[in-house]
């Protein structure tokens, strides 16, 4: 995923389209990330397919099994009405809702 | 489509709905208290009311509003079904009828009776008795006083009135679908009922696969389109979210289970997952609906059977067991007993079918998803298959005749192959007779309107019982049954039962009964209409008959033959014509109408039990079973039905009896020995007895003739071919028919025959010898 980029404190930038393109480079740098605390920045976020939001809800659970923590920032809105319309809660991803 | 035809779907509609609630309001009657009866009698007025909106029947709209109402209040229990409550609910049913057939074929409706109705029905809805006296009986009910809730119905009433907005159904984008338009059976059910103005609401439970994110599609965009049909609710299960390092990136873990309420159909949120059905599991139900009919489900395509994937449902176990190992994820999550898995629809239809099989109560409901399995087809279009197929008949029986001629050993393959042709043919007419074949029910509940109509109008107690309204009948037979049945029907309202003073005087009920019955019986179906009245008064019959010089004051006559003195044209033993039964139609007229069918009425009486009427009548009007007979140089056809047995005469047996007359002796009984080739006009000469063959058979009056022929060909089935469409009516001959050999072949009129040789010849002006 080109527009991600990962930093040493775990963060994660997600993709302005995430569509079934970019749900595989999105599996491998989740699965990159695990193990430690991941800050996902959903600010670009103009399009999102079902895949990806389960791939969000699927890291969220796995952080979660991990006990360590996990948050996505700065949603866009874009981002938070895709997730209302699927029927996912903020919270179920540890959303915060984008600041600016 | 146009307009008309979409319209004249809902005339069909209509009709079947108002059948539907005459059976529920007669159920009603009976003391059922099954609530999905008050339902399904809910649901039919419910439909009419919102088909005639759609199409701006005002009259229609308003009557079937206030019905509708009533009716509303019978449901929730606020007004109980009594008697009283129901004689006015099946008026407003009879009422609703005369509105529709108003709305299909013009005219109007007595506005003084609707009014008077409508003020009744207010009245019921209101916990009052209707102040007409007429639609009380002589008790007067006090269940039906105390049964009306404390708080009266006028605000549902009034809720009512606002909550009812005919929706017009848009017919423009039918236009463009041109002729791959299929009519598609209406259902107004779901137009407002107890929600928001026309609000459905649907439960969608969707669980995409891999293939359908392959294939391009988007949850998300799907449930935008969901999203715009209306109010869409939405949850996401995630629970079989496998974690992140087992999670194909590319699979499908989800399940969607969405709430929508939405003006729209269910056609229009199944259209939604239109490219997308084949790629995931589906579950659409309407709120409140049991289950959706097999034709909801589009069938399976063969290029992807493995698609055949099926969710567990607590009631569906069994049907989905054999499928187990293709179900990859069982969805734990429908809980909702009213979600049926689309592809086990027609598992679930048949099985609901069975059920209600087992309790006949559940009819309604199962006869209300068993409608997805019929088609509707024009009369006309079965009516030329029916012909058709005769015509093959015949032409097969010609074919295997020149076979025959031409043919020298009788087990060559020809031969052979013909034969299976002749059973194929048979069997194609027996399938194709049984298309037009329909169930006598629609017009026994159009009796019990008849029965209504005339008790009130002689201000007798009345019930109409009736028993094998599934026997089937062409529908030839049935659409030339209703006017007989409805004049001996009315015949047995109006003289044939007391009125209650003098029922109870007899110690009878108040309440007469008169009861319908239809049943097959040897290749024939036999109606019954029975009373327990008084029976015939022979003593009267027979006065009046001496009074019009119809039998001599001497004459000693069998009782059953002054009870079928009443047969006899212009005999009426009313001694006053009453509205129902001086019509100047008597009872001769049903005689000669049942005959034309080709079928014979009887009637037997007990003194202060009541009479039987027994119709018979053939069960096709299109094919007969006959004697092929020689009859001069002429061959005939005698009805098989007719016949009680054939004879060889011996000339111990002849016997002279006047002029001309010749009797047959059979087992020490005189019967007349009629010359058919005579009566007939074909031959001057009379027929040698000793060289012929004699006919032994029933006449109508219950006694027998022969009738004497010159050989017997054989016996086969004809297809019967009208005379009078085709040439012209002749005395003594019912139809024609094509033989084997190319051949028209008469096919005799016994009746007439028979009377003939009592009263003379036939009618001379249209001889035989004009046609032969």
């Amino acid at each position: 995923m080109s527009d991600e980029s990962q930093t040493g404190t775990g963060q994660l930038k997600l993709a302005e389209n995430l569509d079934l393109t970019a749900v595989t480079p999105l599996h491998k740098s989740l699965l990159s990330a695990r193990g430690s605390a991941l800050v996902i920045d959903a600010s670009e976020v103009e399009r999102i397919g079902g895949q990806s939001v389960q791939l969000l809800l699927s890291a969220s659970k796995s952080w979660a099994d991990d006990g360590v923590p996990f948050e996505i920032g700065n949603a866009s809105d874009n981002f938070l009405s895709a997730l209302a319309l699927l029927g996912v809660g903020p919270d179920s991803l540890h959303v915060k809702e984008q600041t600016q | 489509m146009d307009m008309n035809e979409i319209k004249e779907i809902f005339f069909q509609e209509c009709e079947e709905g108002l059948a539907e609630l005459e059976t529920g309001l007669l159920a009603l009657n009976d003391g059922d208290d099954d609530p999905e009866t008050v339902n399904a009698v809910f649901r039919a007025v419910h439909s009419i009311k919102g088909g005639a909106g759609a199409f701006a029947l005002d009259d229609l709209v308003s009557f079937a509003h206030v019905f509708e109402t009533t009716l509303d209040c019978v449901r929730s229990k606020q007004l109980e079904a009594t008697r009283d409550v129901v004689k006015v609910l099946l008026k407003s049913a009879d009422v609703l009828a005369d509105l529709t057939n108003a709305a299909r074929d013009g005219g109007s409706v007595d506005p003084a009776r609707c009014q008077a109705l409508v003020a009744d029905l207010e009245a019921l809805a209101n916990g009052e008795i209707p102040a007409s006296d007429d639609a009380v009986a002589d008790e007067p009910a006090a269940e039906a006083e105390s049964a009306p809730a404390d708080e009266p119905a006028p605000e549902a009433q009034a809720e009512g009135e606002d909550d009812f907005k005919p929706i017009p159904v848009q017919f423009d984008d039918l236009e463009e679908k041109g002729d791959d338009f299929e009519p598609v059976p209406f259902s107004f059910d779901d137009f407002g009922t107890d929600q928001a103005p026309s609000a459905n609401i649907f439960r969608i439970v969707f669980k995409p696969k891999p293939d359908l994110y392959l294939k391009g599609n988007e949850t998300l965009l799907l449930l935008r389109e969901l999203d715009q049909l209306g109010t869409l609710d939405v949850a996401c299960d995630w629970s079989e979210l496998p974690a992140i390092d087992e999670l194909d990136p590319e699979g499908a873990y989800l399940t969607w289970d969405a709430t929508l309420t939405t003006s729209e159909d269910e056609d229009a949120v199944r259209s939604v997952f239109e490219f997308a059905e084949w790629d995931c599991e589906l579950t659409i139900a309407a709120a409140g609906e049991e289950a959706e009919t097999a034709e909801d489900a589009a069938p399976q395509p063969d290029v992807e059977p493995e698609t055949d994937e099926s969710q567990p449902d607590t009631e569906q176990e069994d049907v989905s067991a054999s499928k187990e190992e293709e179900q990859a994820e069982p969805v734990e999550k429908l809980e909702l007993p009213n979600v049926i898995d689309l592809q086990q629809a027609a598992g679930a239809n048949r099985q609901q079918a069975a059920e209600s099989a087992a309790a006949p109560k559940a009819q309604a409901t199962a006869s209300a998803s068993g409608a997805g399995s019929t088609i509707r087809v024009e009369l006309g279009r079965i009516d030329r298959l029916i012909n058709l197929v005769g015509e093959l008949v015949i032409n097969q029986a010609m074919l295997a005749q020149s076979v025959t001629e031409s043919a020298t050993s009788g087990s060559s393959a020809v031969t052979m192959g013909l034969e299976d042709l002749q059973q194929l043919t048979r069997e194609i007419q027996d399938s194709v007779m049984a298309i037009r074949a329909q169930p006598v029910k629609p017009i026994f509940q159009r009796m019990s309107r008849t029965v209504r109509e005339a008790a009130e109008m002689v201000g007798k107690n009345v019930r109409l019982v009736t028993e094998g309204e599934a026997t089937e009948v062409d529908k030839t037979v049935i659409d030339k049954l209703s006017e007989p049945l409805t004049h001996m029907i009315r015949n047995a309202v109006d003289h044939g039962l007391e009125s209650p003073q003098d029922r109870e005087a007899a110690g009878k009920p108040a309440e007469g009964i008169v009861k319908l019955s239809a049943k097959h019986r040897s290749g024939r179906i036999v109606l019954e209409i029975a009373d327990d009245g008084a029976g015939i008064n022979r003593e009267k019959v027979r006065q009046k008959a001496i009074d019009r010089g119809l039998i001599s004051a001497e004459a000693t006559l069998s009782d059953e033959e002054i009870d079928n003195m009443i047969f006899h044209p212009g005999f009426s033993t009313a001694e006053q014509l009453s509205d129902i039964s001086g019509r100047g139609v008597g009872m001769d007229v049903v005689k000669r109408s049942i005959q034309a069918l080709g079928g014979r009425v009887g009637i037997t009486s007990t003194p202060g039990k009541g009479s039987v009427f027994t119709m018979s009548l053939p069960l096709t009007l299109a094919v007969l079973d006959g004697m092929v007979v020689s009859v001069g140089e002429q061959t005939l056809v005698v009805p098989l039905t007719s016949i009680i047995e054939t004879l060889k005469p011996e000339t111990e047996h002849i016997h002279g009896f006047g002029a001309s007359g010749q009797l047959i002796s059979i087992r020490d009984s005189f019967k007349p020995l009629i010359d058919v080739g005579q009566i007939l006009n074909f031959s001057n000469m009379p027929t040698d007895p000793l060289a012929g063959v004699a006919l032994l058979v029933d006449s109508e009056d219950g006694g027998q003739s022969a009738l004497l022929v010159d050989a017997i060909q054989g016996q086969r089935q004809v297809v019967i071919k009208s005379l009078e469409a085709n040439y012209a009516n002749v005395p003594g001959i019912a139809a024609a028919t094509i033989l084997g050999d190319g051949q028209v072949a008469l096919i005799v009129d016994v009746e007439a025959v028979v009377s003939a040789s009592r009263s003379g010849a036939l009618k001379s002006e249209m001889s035989l010898a004009a046609v032969g």
